[in-house]
């Protein structure tokens, strides 16, 4: 009885043994190589319960968009302007067993993508000009750079599903100069701007001015007008009153004349 | 109830069964249909187990007890790993064999044991921020100085602006975040983030970074990030770019200063002049009405008064003709007579010689009389 049961928990054992040799789960965020003694026989992409012989092992590689982080690059655009260029890929392992045969697992991958990528950079910025770099034309750039380094990339299996500037900077010193440059250009601008606020005001007093000038000279001639008229008047009133009997009215007058003069 | 569970599907179970020696090997369904009315309890069961291990194998514990201890610490493992919980927010995701098989919603949810399947609960409605170029810090305070590699940036004119923002971003579908991108995932929104921001910057004047695009940027830097994140399939949803903060670099900032103040001396010399001008010009209107309606008024005195005169004068005339000589006369006398009245009167005689001035001024002497 006793010798029974070891014997028969002997057996379940290796065979439990056995069983968890010939299976193995694969997340959803991986992918499978069953080798062989080192020979791979065949990949396994869809995740679950798989199986496989007790003697075969198993390689996992990942499903996933991978992250790659290509270190600053140096660039000299087509106006010899230099440039440090900090991009970033994102590739996934299409072909799970070349890239198992070519560079071993991802980390070998990002350590040989790196290369096509950045002198693809190179080449592909190294044609366009500063401004253009900077302009709209950086996502037809990118793509550029993508396309040229997904030739090398399919050969790892790996499809690069995208390759993105993250910084275009300009090194040390010629960051300096646009600062200077920045600077002077708001000198300028200020002094501009405050040339044109003294303009203004000097625009706005004389204006003033001159419509005080134009107005106290048009009031002086229209008073002059209705001086003039008033007087015209006075003398045609007295000149009609008087020519009645001017000897008279030199009397009458001088009468007048020693009130006045003589008081 | 999970040990009912453990029964329909759980391959453990049968192993157990196919021992045959396991005394209790019916028990777990006992208990279950228990369980379907109350919820068996752990500690009971254990005990009852016990109870009838001891009724079975009166020698202690041989082989069958060892079967005995597996199988109680299998009951155990499956009594604590059937289960979950999802919290509100949260989704769970659930892998047999690593195989995603479904998506459950909030609640208490059953599953087979681990490690037969496994269940993940991201939390899918919780606001996620990436702050890029600044870091918040908890008390709600912002740190800008000393991120500029991240902040720092070229605009299409060749200026450079120093920009802070951040991404607000949730996770759109658990399976795809999960499953589709390299953790953390974080770093992918934030790659993906730094570039849109400094792709869309670059297209443009710095003044549009400064002043009046602000909004613009925001939304397209949301598009290209959104648009990048389903290239990869990340199951991941912007919600929102916000900017925080669109600077001059620190090492122009003075000089922008400047330029604002030079706006503000604008201002100012514009005010002053207008100032001026609305003092001098009605002061001088009101001059002008001034002159005008004293030469009005200098007109109509004029005039009433020459009528005045000539009208007296005619008065005058219409009574002289009447009696030419004596009026003549009358008023000769008269104006002398009113004229002389008042007057210091010296006569001279005109036959007195012309050796002295023949004058003796009698109201100096009776002036002169009267002070002494």
């Amino acid at each position: 009885m006793n010798v029974k049961t070891i014997i028969s928990l002997i057996v379940l054992g290796l065979a439990l043994f056995a069983a968890s040799l010939s299976v193995y789960t694969l997340p959803e965020t991986r992918q499978a190589i069953v080798l062989q003694f080192g020979n791979p026989v065949r990949t396994h992409v869809e995740p679950g319960l798989k199986f496989k012989a007790p003697w075969q092992n198993v390689v996992l590689l990942d499903s996933r968009v991978l992250n790659l982080d290509v270190p600053p690059e140096e660039v000299t655009t087509s106006d010899q302007k230099r440039l440090v260029v900090d991009a970033f890929a994102r590739f996934q392992i299409t072909d799970a067993l070349k890239l198992y045969q070519r560079v071993f697992n991802e980390n070998g991958a990002r350590d040989f993508l790196s290369t096509p990528i950045r002198s693809q950079l190179r080449e592909t910025l190294g044609k366009q000009t500063f401004t253009t770099l900077l302009s709209a034309e950086r996502g037809s750039l990118m793509e550029q750079i993508r396309t040229g380094a997904n030739r090398a990339a399919r050969d790892l299996g790996v499809e690069l599903v995208d390759v993105r500037i993250k910084r275009a900077e300009l090194p040390k010193a010629n960051s300096d100069a646009i600062y200077r440059r920045m600077q002077t250009e708001r000198e300028q601008e200020a002094r501009e701007i405050r040339a044109e606020g003294e303009e203004e005001k000097l625009r706005i007093r004389a204006e003033a001015d001159k419509q005080r000038t134009v107005m106290l000279a048009r009031a002086e001639e229209n008073s002059q007008k209705v001086r003039g008229d008033g007087d015209a008047q006075a003398v045609k009133i007295f000149a009609d009153a008087f020519q009645r009997d001017e000897e008279f009215f030199g009397f009458y007058r001088s009468m007048q004349a020693y009130r006045k003069a003589l008081r | 109830m999970p040990w009912q569970n453990n029964n329909n599907g759980g391959p453990w179970n049968t192993g157990g069964n196919r021992g045959g020696k396991n005394p209790w090997g019916s028990g777990p369904r006992g208990s279950g249909g228990g369980g379907s009315a109350g919820g068996p309890d752990l500690d009971d069961l254990i005990r009852k187990s016990q109870q009838r291990l001891k009724g079975a194998v009166p020698g202690g514990v041989g082989g069958g007890g060892i079967m005995l201890i597996l199988a109680l610490l299998a009951l155990i493992w499956i009594g604590l790993t059937s289960w979950y919980t999802v919290k509100p927010g949260e989704q769970g995701v659930i892998l047999r064999f690593g195989e995603y098989v479904r998506t459950e919603g909030t609640g208490f949810h059953l599953k087979l044991p681990s490690p037969i399947e496994t269940a993940l609960t991201p939390n899918v409605e919780r606001q996620n921020r990436i702050d890029v170029g600044f870091r918040s810090n908890v008390n709600g305070s912002a740190d800008y100085s000393r991120y500029d590699n991240e902040s720092l940036m070229l605009t299409g004119d060749e200026n450079i602006v120093d920009v802070a923002f951040t991404v607000f971003w949730r996770i759109g579908n658990a399976e795809k975040f999960l499953f589709n991108i390299q953790e953390p995932q974080e770093q992918t929104v934030k790659d993906v983030a730094e570039s849109a921001m400094r792709e869309v910057i670059g297209r443009r004047p710095i003044r549009d970074a400064l002043t009046d695009a602000r909004d613009k940027i925001q939304v397209e830097v949301q598009q290209i990030i959104q648009d990048s994140l389903d290239q990869y399939d990340a199951g991941i949803s912007v919600k929102e770019v916000a900017l925080e903060q669109t600077t001059p670099p620190e090492a122009v900032i003075d000089a922008f200063r400047d330029v604002q103040a030079a706006e503000a001396d604008r201002e100012r010399s514009i005010n002053e002049a207008k100032a001026y001008s609305n003092d001098v010009v009605p002061r001088a209107r009101g001059e002008a009405t001034k002159m005008l309606e004293e030469a009005e008024a200098y007109k109509e005195s004029t005039v009433a008064k020459a009528r005045g005169e000539a009208d007296r004068f005619n008065q005058v005339y219409d009574q002289y003709k009447d009696a030419k000589d004596v009026t003549r006369k009358r008023i000769y006398l008269e104006t002398m007579e009113d004229i002389m009245q008042d007057m210091n009167k010296i006569i001279i005689d005109g036959s007195a010689g012309s050796g002295v001035v023949p004058y003796l001024p009698l109201p100096e002497v009776a002036a002169q009389r009267s002070r002494n």
